[in-house]
Formats: C-alpha cells, structure tokens, sequence
C-alpha cells in the first residue's frame, strides 16, 4: 500500500497527488472519529465502575475494623430484622423481602393491565383514541416521580385507609404496603406500556393476515398470536418496569411509612424499602447513619442485578420462541 | 401434468408469436355493457364453461359482475369468472393487474383494507359470499390462503398446524395430532419435521416455511384453496416442490393460484384467466390461453411483448 503511495507521490502527477491528499484526509477523519467514540465509550462504562466503586467502597467502610467504636456486624446488617437508627441497630434483611414484595406487587397489578392497555391502543381503538391514550400514557411516563408521591400521599393513602377500615383493619395514615404497591403499579405502567405498545406494533402485519385467513377472530389473533409474537418485547417491558420499581425512592419514601421490624405480609401496615431507607432523613444525618445508606446501596445494586439476571433467563426459556428445543 | 404436455406448450409459446396471422389477432373490443348483457344472457351458467360441459355441481366459485374500488381508484371492473371443481385456476397479468386483489375477494381479506369497497357477488357452492350476512371467520375456514412470503407464526411446527383448529375451538388432542400428521404429509413437509415438530418453525428454510403454510391452511380441510405469488420468495428447487404439490393437491382440493410466471402458469394449472388493467381480459383452459388466445393482449402478453 505504502509502496503504491510512493510510487504515486514520485508520479508527481497533479491528479495523484490530490487523490492521495484526500484519501489521507478521509484516513485522518476517521482515525479522529474512531477515537472520539472510543473514549466516550470507555466514559461512559467508567463511570459506572466509579459509582459502583465509590458505593461499595464507602458501604463496606462501616463493616472493617478501622471503622472505629461504631463498627458494624456484616451479619448482623445482612440478616438483621429490625432497623432502628436511633438505637444503632441496622438490620436490613426485612427491608430485602418489603422490596421485593412491594416492586413484584407494583409489577403484578400493573403488568397485566399495560399489556392489555397496549394491545387495546394498538389493535382495537381506533387510529384517533390511539393516539389519544398513546398520548396519556407518554405524559403519565414524563411525571417527575415527586408528583406522584404528592399524589400518593393525598389520595391513595385516604383510599387505602378506608379501603383497610372496610377489613376492620388500620393504617398508619395511609402509609402501607398496599399504599406502596398502587402507586409504584401507577409509575411502571407507562413505562411496560410504552414497550408494549412497540413491541405489539412490531409484529408483521403478515402474521396478523395469517391468522385471520386461518379463520381466527380479531380477538384470537390478539390473544393467540399477538402477545405471542411480541413477548419478548413484552417481557423487556416487564424488567425495565421492575427496575424502576425497585429505585423509585423519592415517592415512595413519601407513603412507605418506614416501619422499624419486618418482614410484613399485610398489606395495611407501614413498609420501609432499600430506596426509602437511602433517601428518608439523608440531609439530617451524619457519621454511621450517612455511612449505612452506601452499605444498602451495594445491597440494592445487588438485588436489581439479582433479578435481572432471573428475569432474563425466564424471558430466554418462554420468550425467544427460537429457544423451543425438544 | 405429463412431460410431453409441457414441451407441447413451450413449443406453442416459442411459435404462437411468428405463425398467426395479424388478421386474426383484430378482435372487436368488448365494452363493459356487452358483456354484462353476455353474462346476464348466460344465466346461472356462464357460457364458456356450459360449452365444456360443465355441471353446476362442478362449479366451486362463480364470480359475476365485480367491481372494486380502492377508495376512487376502480381496481377490478366488471370481473365475471368461474371456477371450476378439483382444478388449478391460474391467474396471469402483469404487476398492479388486479389478479391479487381478486383473489383476495374470495376469503374476504380485503375487509381489512378501509378504503376498499365492492360490488357483484361472488358464490361460492352457490353460496353470496359477499353479502353482509357471511360470517368472514368460518368462510375464512372454508377458503384457505398462502401468502406470497412464508409467513409462519412464531411458534413450534406443531402449534403453526394446531393454531387454525384451537381457534375453531378443537380441544381434541387426538384429533388435533391426526390433524396435524395428515396435513403435513399433504403439504410433502412430513419426512423433514416429523422428529422436532415442537421447534420453532420460523427456523425451517424458505420453501419448508412455505409447505408449512400450505399445510397450515389445508389442516382445515377448506374446499378452495387460494395461492397468491407463493413461489414468489423461493428458490427453483424450493418452487418446483410447491408446483408439484399443487398438482397432487388437486385431488382434493380447487385452487386458485395468482402467479407471475407464465411457465408456471401453464406448468400447473388446468384454466388460466389473463388480467389487465383491472379487467378479466380472456379465461379458458390453459392449453388455449397459451396455445390461440383470442384477445390480441392476451397474445401480446404469453409472447412476451409487454408485462
């Protein structure tokens, strides 16, 4: 190549000589582009190994022995059932299960709802409501989280305490588990809709005339053939909606209630989630209650990459559709 | 069809252009208010199929004075065409002609196109499949179709098979494998997928793809079968495996098959009808469509000059 360059250049013939000044213009440019996207990738990913460096470093601090009189029993965190700032005591194995029960159970009432939120927009309104309820569910989608929890704490904790008064039951305020779970179902709905939708549209419409020449309803080409076709995306949806459930802090930490022991199975009672338990009180505090919330961080990073991962392997055994081998 | 059929043919297309005379190739254009009055002298029986000999209890399809409209584009016009009984009806045209759209009125497909609307009748078995009062899901069973591209659903061989019969509400898994089995040995796929019918048949090759779907829509047992372009998508070796099938479906089973292929046309299929611009030029059996087309367009277009 270099041989041919030369041979060019001793040429010395005008029209070469430009040809060879643009080809190493044009390698210039490139060589330049490439290594702009290279370092803003290498950015990117080092950033998110310094976030999760900092955390664990500063949470795994409050657990060494350098840590001084207010050192902290790794077990002691990991299996504690009770979470008492005041007395020191930070347990936060009942705050794993509250997370997991309040995220699944946001998932769970909200899941079902957005698919068929989806399919409705996409197969069954017509082109103007769907745009319409495709609208509502892009603005509901852009609500800062603090709107909903503002939300939460006017009105679904009046609806849930009245709502355990029927059961004979009560409620701190309205601050419980259930009041946690409708609003996180509320937040992650646009966002497994708003996939949904995608997905539910990105089946091809030669599918779709495929099964209604086989003589299937409208309605069984939905159900049979639709959801099937698109569960993949659909279940994308699912975990990009459990993520968001498992972070949404500040709304949340405004109707949790943040109960002291747990686990809790009713539904009524006040919970504490790991988020909540980051953000509630984080300005007024110092010293070893500062240093803890790290510590839950690395636990939570855990918990959503745990889950995930689970979530992932599901999606690959019912999902693929290619993966159905004998 | 035989061999020497085949050749017979080529030899015709190859000679049907150079020894007829121009002379007879001039024949008095047909206004639209001719025919109608043609079809309207043929009664219950058109005409050309009456000189055959045919019974109406032969007749699987009888199409009388269709029009359709794509919104103010008028697509078909005045379509009169009738399908006979356990026969390959093969429609020709160049591109935008309207044969797919034909055939699309026959399962009813183009219900889901908003702009289109249509007029004539269309019996099948004696039967206005047109008229409102047709239930579009069981006519739908009746009337099978493939498609130009393979379109197999995302699921297991098996359940691309099972789907059409689960949506009739068959719940009889006995009946439903039987099912299954006979079609797919129908539609020649059988030997190929017999040992992993659960995996996924978007996997399959193009032209199994395409067998899958013949064999998709015949596990109804549908009396017409329509083919729009199937081979359209397929490599020669995977079409002359379709075009083989669809003789030996012939059998058990009418189709209409729309087909750009002139060779293919007249490879496998008893009647062709020629379609231009929207109009049913010429029909009759395939042997004199190639051999002496009477409309001067329908010559044109088996010779080669346009389309």
């Amino acid at each position: 190549m270099t041989q041919i360059n030369e041979q060019q250049r001793t040429d010395s013939s005008l029209q070469s000589n430009m040809q060879t000044k643009a080809q190493r213009r044009i390698r210039n440019t490139d060589r330049f582009a490439r290594g702009c996207f290279t370092v803003a990738g290498w950015l990117a990913g080092l950033m998110i190994i310094l976030i999760f460096f900092f955390v664990a470093s500063r949470g795994i601090r409050v657990f060494l022995p350098s840590y001084g009189a207010e050192q902290q029993n790794i077990w002691d965190f990991l299996l504690g059932m009770r979470w008492r700032a005041d007395n020191q005591v930070y347990g936060v194995a009942f705050i794993i299960v509250n997370t997991l029960v309040s995220a699944f159970g946001a998932a769970l009432l909200s899941f079902p709802l957005s698919v068929v939120t989806a399919l409705m927009i996409t197969r069954m309104a017509s082109p103007r409501v769907g745009t319409l309820l495709t609208t509502v569910v892009e603005v509901l989608a852009s609500i800062p989280s603090v709107v909903f929890g503002v939300f939460a704490s006017a009105v679904i904790t009046r609806f849930v305490d009245s709502l355990a008064g029927l059961f004979g039951q009560t409620t701190a305020g309205g601050n419980a588990m259930l009041t946690t779970m409708i609003l996180l179902a509320m937040m992650i709905f646009p966002t497994m809709t708003d996939i949904a939708i995608v997905s539910i549209q990105a089946v091809p419409d030669s599918l779709i005339q495929a099964s209604l020449a086989v003589g299937a309803t409208t309605m069984q080409t939905n159900y049979k053939m639709i959801l099937r076709a698109a569960r993949s995306g659909i279940f994308s949806g699912l975990v990009l909606g459990l993520g968001r459930a498992f972070g949404e802090a500040t709304a949340v930490s405004m109707v949790a209630g943040n109960a002291y022991t747990g686990p809790s199975v009713n539904l009524f009672e006040s919970t504490r989630t790991l988020t909540s338990t980051m953000l509630t009180g984080l300005k007024e505090t110092t010293g070893l209650d500062y240093d803890i919330r790290f510590s839950v961080g690395i636990v939570l990073m855990i918990l959503i990459l745990i889950t995930n991962s689970l979530i992932f392997l599901i999606k690959r055994k019912v999902g693929g559709g290619s993966e159905h081998e004998q | 069809m035989n061999k020497e059929k085949q050749i017979d043919l080529e030899q015709a297309l190859k000679s049907s252009a150079s020894e007829r005379p121009a002379s007879e190739a001039t024949v008095k254009p047909r206004t639209a208010e001719s025919r109608q009055a043609e079809s309207r002298q043929a009664g219950p029986l058109p005409s050309e199929l009456q000189q055959e000999g045919l019974q109406p209890a032969e007749i699987m399809a009888d199409v009388k004075n269709l029009e359709l409209y794509y919104g103010d584009f008028h697509a078909l016009k005045d379509i009169n065409i009738t399908i006979p009984e356990r026969q390959v009806t093969a429609f020709i045209g160049p591109s935008g002609c309207g044969k797919s759209t034909l055939l699309r009125c026959f399962n009813r497909m183009n219900d889901l196109i908003e702009s289109c609307h249509i007029q004539g009748e269309i019996h099948i078995k004696g039967k206005n499949i047109l008229s409102p009062e047709t239930d579009v899901v069981s006519l739908r069973t009746h009337v099978g179709m493939v498609f130009q591209q393979p379109n197999p659903f995302p699921m297991s061989i098996y359940d691309n098979i099972a789907y059409g019969l689960r949506c009739q509400g068959i719940r009889d898994k006995q009946l439903i494998a039987e099912r299954v089995e006979s079609s797919l040995k129908k539609a020649a796929l059988w030997e190929e997928v017999k040992d992993h019918l659960n995996r996924s048949a978007t996997r399959l090759s193009g032209g199994q793809q395409q067998r899958l779907c013949i064999a998709r829509a015949i596990a109804l047992q549908p009396t017409l079968l329509l083919m729009d372009e199937p081979t359209s998508a397929l490599d020669p070796m995977a079409t002359s495996k379709i075009e083989d099938l669809v003789e030996e479906l012939k059998a058990d089973y009418t189709t209409i098959i729309v087909t750009h292929s002139m060779s293919q046309a007249a490879r496998v299929s008893d009647r062709t009808a020629f379609f231009l611009l929207g109009e049913i030029v010429e029909t009759g059996s395939t042997e004199q469509i190639f051999h002496k087309p009477e409309d001067p367009r329908t010559e044109a277009y088996i010779s080669g000059k346009f389309g």
